[in-house]
């Protein structure tokens, strides 16, 4: 094991699996950074500091800085894969898949069905999410929802820099478009990772961060932290929360949902997303369709108000999640009769 | 059909290994119908009626009435077609096997067939057993199957890839429901001038009411439900005799109702119980104000609906745990004292008053006791208790304190040694310093049986009663 | 450069085999028997056999909505095409694609598209993907983007140029000018007039423009784009002005035509009569030897309806055959 943070887990898993396999490549919008300065070369290596060093070690061809063109970097993404190659296509921000849209939806999530089964995608779309930054409306967003709903693609969102390594390893040597989501507020949070060159966690595997049979409590990045503090401020007065870390929302682990529900009885999703049409109520719906004889408690869902994401300190710390709202959720399906 | 069919000792329940052939009702060559009473037998906890299966002549009796116990499956009889030759009979006795019904008999390892005909006479199949799949299945159902023996075989399961979720096992367990069908209703047509709700139309429809003209009070002007009841005429009610009348007598006529099996079974113990036991009683009374505080905070917490009589179930069972002498059952000559309180509660189910068992209610929170007796009453109200629910139990509670009752004497549920009767709250004044204040008080009677237990004995255990449900912060601990 | 006569005669066949595939099509559509949209490629022909028969299976392309001549040029199976636009599970695709989606990533073809400019960030990627391979004995692999000049409008043709520039990517962006897109003329829609090569060059890459409707200029322009990319000199753009001799669609009543427009542009500008007539001034090959390919064009069109008629049909099964995330 070794100690490193989320953002270190994205580089260097990259960069094992580059030395591995001569196949995989990365592009995107300043993987190199200060390509064409006075700078030259890696004068920013990435601004998540995600590609820092891959230029030097694996040079231009293998390393694909590109011009600010969305589309063309997923679609050339998809015409890689496609040749037979294993491309990490970055996208600076997930807000921007709305100018890369059709290649995401349209192209690789339906290339093997579409084709008859007769090839394959093995693209990896890298894009870091989430609010917390005060980047207001076009680059704070929570975009699993709309890509979990889209079938051919898998996603994934890990919590913890060991599930970043073990997630991203799977997701380049896998067959199938991945839609890997960072959340930007935790590439700088540091964890234990498994230094074993070939440790993956195979996709559609929740984690169970925590185990409790009062309560269940499903959520994927940033606010799982949220929704452990919660856990474990009510396990000191004898309430027993299960935590359901998803990591991936599609394959969706539906067996560890269900097994914890039909225990408990009484479920909270936690989402970054909006309301609507989204995870919360996925889950929500999956739990009534399936799980509707152990329910004590009608489903619900904790996340922001349907509403785009605000700028202002004040207003965009109102508008996420918080340990307080999770919390109050908690104690109304706990106290509902 | 086969004309020789062997009458053995049946199982009831999970834990009866042998019984008691009590009394014959039909005897030795004598021709008996299907739904007669054959003969009574007596088990550890019950005395069972059993009934007939089929119509033949009671061939051969081996096991007379009042004789040893005898194993569950052994041979107790021999039925037959009338005038079957006796050679015969002979023939099957000799070559008879009992069944074997032993948990290794249930692991499969059992190198012996068992007896169809035996078999048919237990009645086991809600009994619980392992299962073994491969099929895949959550936890939490394979358990919930294995413990109420639900057969998954023909469940389809509605997981992922078919996985048999515990809802599904919930549903293969219930009987088929049967719902309230409304059929379809002729509802007046969306039309630009009537601006209505689809309940307004609803029950519009359902009236036979015209939604044209009709003023709406609802959002936007819409018509409302409410505008729409306003205009549904009053049921017509029965006309009161007129002011006056002079008083005719009317039939008087009695519905006779014939003892069904459970009245039977009840009229029968009770009897026994009331002249045979020297019942000796008990009175007591506990504030249960703090009682009450905390009960409305612990259901919010814990999330459940515990009513004041699981309280008292739960109190009544920590204090049997400690008062050993009293949780116990009369047998014979012998006093059966139990480490764990198996509570009997009293229910007017439809059927009659019965007993089912909140097992082990000492080691239960009081979200598991709320759900054990919520589960039973439930049952009970739908005439679906089975054996295991009914058999056993240490002690009885029986609370008619929703109906205002304050206090009276129950009648001991035997073998058990003690019933705890409980009344209703009321509100007494009492010295208060200078003063006098009003507290809720409850009041219990404890019906003793004399033989196994004594005063001093009853009367410990209603101290720490009284104690656990004045200071119920102790139930937590 | 001088073609054999065998070569002659195959590229001739290539392209009689896209014309009577097409022609067939539009009568069979017409009985409802074929599902979905279909989009006919007759009058381009020349194009789609002037490219691909300089390329191997290594090299990729990427097509459009009217794809069958792309597919039928770089090598998809005449038979197992039909069987996909009939919805046989024995089609190119098993049924899933259809007439917009044929791909067989086997013979170097990466897909027909039903998104209009959608195909030149993929090819972008195919020959990024050539880059990395680096050069063979004959030089880099390349990947060649199919558009109409309807797709020239798109912001994800222009990205896609960019990006290949940028990269040095061994990229062709072929831009068959038909002179509509759907249902609007190129002068309305094409700001540069009639001109879509300039656009290309305005990125910064080499451009050639050639008559689209004779087979032997395509073939010869693009030997000389060939030469060039393959070198390593980055991407290139070519601009063919041809016809197309059907609708958008298919039912398509085209009302937007002009007085005597198809029969004019079938009479002058049909690239088939052109070959005929080229072979024949030059002495290279005699009626006789073309009709006896047509001959046996019409057989091999008419066994493969026949194969895609009796082809078997999917099942329900087969709507989650090929599924990696099921629920």
């Amino acid at each position: 094991m070794s100690k490193m943070m989320y953002r270190a887990a994205v580089l260097s898993t990259i960069m094992e699996e580059m030395e591995r396999d001569p196949n995989v490549v990365v592009l995107g919008e300043d993987v190199v950074g200060g390509m064409g300065t006075a700078g030259g070369p890696e004068a920013i290596g990435g601004i998540w500091s995600t590609s820092t060093g891959l230029y030097d070690k694996f040079g231009p061809t293998r390393v694909i800085d590109t011009p600010i063109s969305e589309s063309a970097i997923v679609g050339a993404a998809g015409g890689l894969a496609l040749a037979g190659k294993r491309p990490i296509a970055e996208l600076m921000f997930a807000d921007f898949i709305g100018v890369s849209l059709d290649q995401i939806w349209n192209q690789l999530a339906k290339f093997r069905y579409m084709f008859g089964g007769k090839t394959k995608c093995p693209a990896v779309i890298r894009m870091a999410y989430g609010a917390g930054y005060n980047a207001a409306a076009q680059h704070s967003q929570s975009v699993h929802q709309i890509l979990t709903g889209m079938p051919g693609l898998k996603v994934v969102m890990p919590t913890t820099p060991a599930d970043v390594k073990g997630l991203l390893r799977t997701a380049i040597r896998d067959d199938d478009p991945v839609i890997f989501l960072e959340h930007k507020a935790l590439y700088a949070v540091q964890g234990e990772v498994p230094d074993d060159p070939d440790f993956m966690i195979p996709f559609g595997h929740a984690r169970l961060s925590r185990a409790g049979g009062d309560v269940t409590i499903i959520s994927s990045g940033l606010l799982l932290g949220m929704c452990e503090a919660v856990a474990d401020k009510l396990a000191a007065e004898g309430i027993g929360c299960d935590v359901i870390d998803l990591r991936t929302t599609s394959p969706l682990d539906e067996e560890t949902i269900l097994d914890s529900v039909e225990v408990t009885g009484r479920v909270v999703v936690v989402d970054e997303a909006p309301p609507r049409c989204g995870l919360g109520a996925d889950l929500c719906a999956l739990v009534a369709e399936k799980a509707f004889s152990s329910l004590k408690a009608p489903p619900l869902q904790v996340t922001p108000p349907h509403t785009p994401i605000p700028f202002a300190r004040e207003l965009e710390s109102n508008y996420l999640p918080s340990v307080d709202k999770i919390e109050a959720a908690v104690r109304r399906v706990l106290s509902y009769r | 059909m086969p004309d020789i069919r062997p009458f053995c000792m049946p199982k009831w329940g999970i834990e009866m290994t042998e019984g008691t052939l009590a009394e014959w009702m039909v005897a030795e060559g004598e021709t008996f119908s299907k739904g007669q009473l054959l003969c009574l037998i007596e088990t550890a906890k019950i005395t069972n009626e059993v009934e007939a299966e089929y119509d033949a002549v009671l061939a051969r009796v081996l096991v007379p009435a009042g004789g040893a116990e005898q194993p569950v499956g052994a041979l107790l009889a021999v039925t037959a077609a009338p005038g079957t030759d006796a050679a015969e009979i002979d023939a099957f006795i000799a070559a008879f096997k009992p069944a074997d019904t032993s948990v290794a008999a249930r692991g499969g390892s059992s190198d012996a067939a068992p007896a169809p005909a035996a078999a048919a006479a237990a009645p086991v199949t809600n009994a619980p057993r392992k299962i073994e799949t491969n099929r895949p299945i959550s936890p939490e159902a394979l358990k919930f199957a294995e413990d109420n023996g639900v057969d998954i075989d023909p469940i389809v399961g509605s997981g992922r890839g078919g996985r048999i979720t515990l809802q599904d096992v919930h549903q293969a367990a219930r009987y088929p429901a049967n719902p309230a069908l409304t059929g379809t209703l002729s509802v007046e047509a969306e039309d630009r001038a009537v601006f209505a709700s689809p309940l307004a139309r609803r029950i519009a429809a359902q009236h036979g009411i015209s939604l044209s003209g009709v003023k709406g009070t609802g959002p936007r002007g819409r018509i409302s439900k409410a505008d729409v009841l306003a205009l549904v005429p009053a049921p017509a009610s029965a006309a009161p005799a007129a002011f006056g009348a002079p008083f005719v007598a009317v039939a008087n006529t009695p519905t006779v109702t014939r003892f069904d099996s459970v009245r039977k079974v009840v009229a029968q113990r009770l009897t026994e119980a009331k002249q045979t036991i020297p019942h000796f009683y008990l009175r007591m009374s506990a504030n249960v104000d703090k009682l009450m505080e905390l009960r409305k905070t612990a259901n919010l917490v814990l999330g459940c609906k515990a009513s004041l009589n699981d309280y008292v179930v739960m109190a009544s069972a920590r204090a049997l745990a400690q008062h050993r002498d009293v949780n116990v059952q009369v047998h014979g000559q012998e006093i059966h004292s139990f480490p764990h309180a198996d509570i009997s509660i009293a229910v007017a189910s439809p059927k009659g008053l019965v007993t089912p068992v909140v097992r082990q209610a000492d080691r239960m929170r009081i979200d598991q006791i709320a759900s054990a007796t919520s589960a039973l009453i439930e049952k009970a109200k739908s005439g679906r208790l089975g054996m295991d629910d009914m058999a056993g139990g240490s002690f009885s509670i029986s609370n008619l304190g929703m109906f205002g009752i304050e206090d009276f004497d129950a009648i001991i549920n035997p073998p058990q040694g003690a019933i705890l009767a409980v009344g209703t709250i009321t509100r007494e004044a009492v010295e208060d310093g200078e003063g006098f204040a009003f507290e809720s008080r409850m009041r219990f009677t404890l019906s003793v049986d004399h033989r196994a237990i004594d005063g001093a004995g009853g009367a410990q255990f209603l101290a720490t009663l009284k104690s656990l449900l004045e200071n119920p912060e102790t139930l937590f601990a | 450069m001088q073609l054999s006569r065998d070569a002659l005669l195959a590229a001739y066949r290539r392209m009689k085999i896209i014309r009577e595939f097409e022609e067939r099509l539009h009568i069979e559509i017409q009985t409802g028997e074929i599902a979905g949209f279909t989009h006919l490629y007759c009058g381009q022909e020349a194009v789609a056999v002037g490219v691909c028969d300089h390329l191997s299976a290594d090299d990729k392309i990427v097509s459009t909505h009217r794809g069958h001549g792309h597919c039928l040029a770089k090598g998809c199976d005449v038979n197992d095409m039909m069987k996909e636009i009939w919805g046989s599970r024995e089609g190119l695709c098993k049924g899933k694609g259809g007439s917009m989606h044929i791909a067989d990533v086997t013979k170097g073809m990466l897909g027909a598209n039903g998104i209009v400019g959608a195909g030149a960030p993929i090819a972008v990627g195919a020959a990024l993907a050539s880059r990395v391979d680096g050069p063979g004995p004959n030089g880099l692999n390349v990947a060649i983007a199919f558009s109409g000049d309807g797709a020239c409008n798109q912001g994800t043709t222009f990205e896609a140029m960019n990006f290949a520039v940028v990269t040095n990517a061994p990229c062709i962006f072929v831009f068959e000018n038909n002179h509509y897109s759907e249902h609007t003329g190129v002068d309305y829609a094409v700001g540069t007039a009639r001109d879509i090569a300039s656009r290309a060059e305005a990125f910064g890459m080499k451009v050639w423009r050639a008559d689209g409707t004779d087979f032997f200029a395509v073939f010869e322009c693009m030997r000389e784009v060939l030469e060039h990319v393959r070198a390593g000199n980055g991407p290139a753009a070519v601009e063919f002005d041809t016809e197309r001799f059907f609708g958008h669609f298919e039912g398509d009543p085209q009302r937007y035509r002009g007085p005597g427009e198809l029969e004019r542009i079938r009479e002058t500008r049909d690239c088939l009569k052109n070959f005929r007539a080229s072979v024949k001034g030059a002495s290279l090959l005699a009626d006789a030897d073309l009709d006896t390919v047509d001959a046996e064009v019409m057989e091999a069109i008419e066994a493969a309806v026949a194969a895609a008629r009796a082809a078997e049909r999917p099942t329900a099964e087969d709507v989650l055959a090929d599924v990696y995330i099921s629920y």
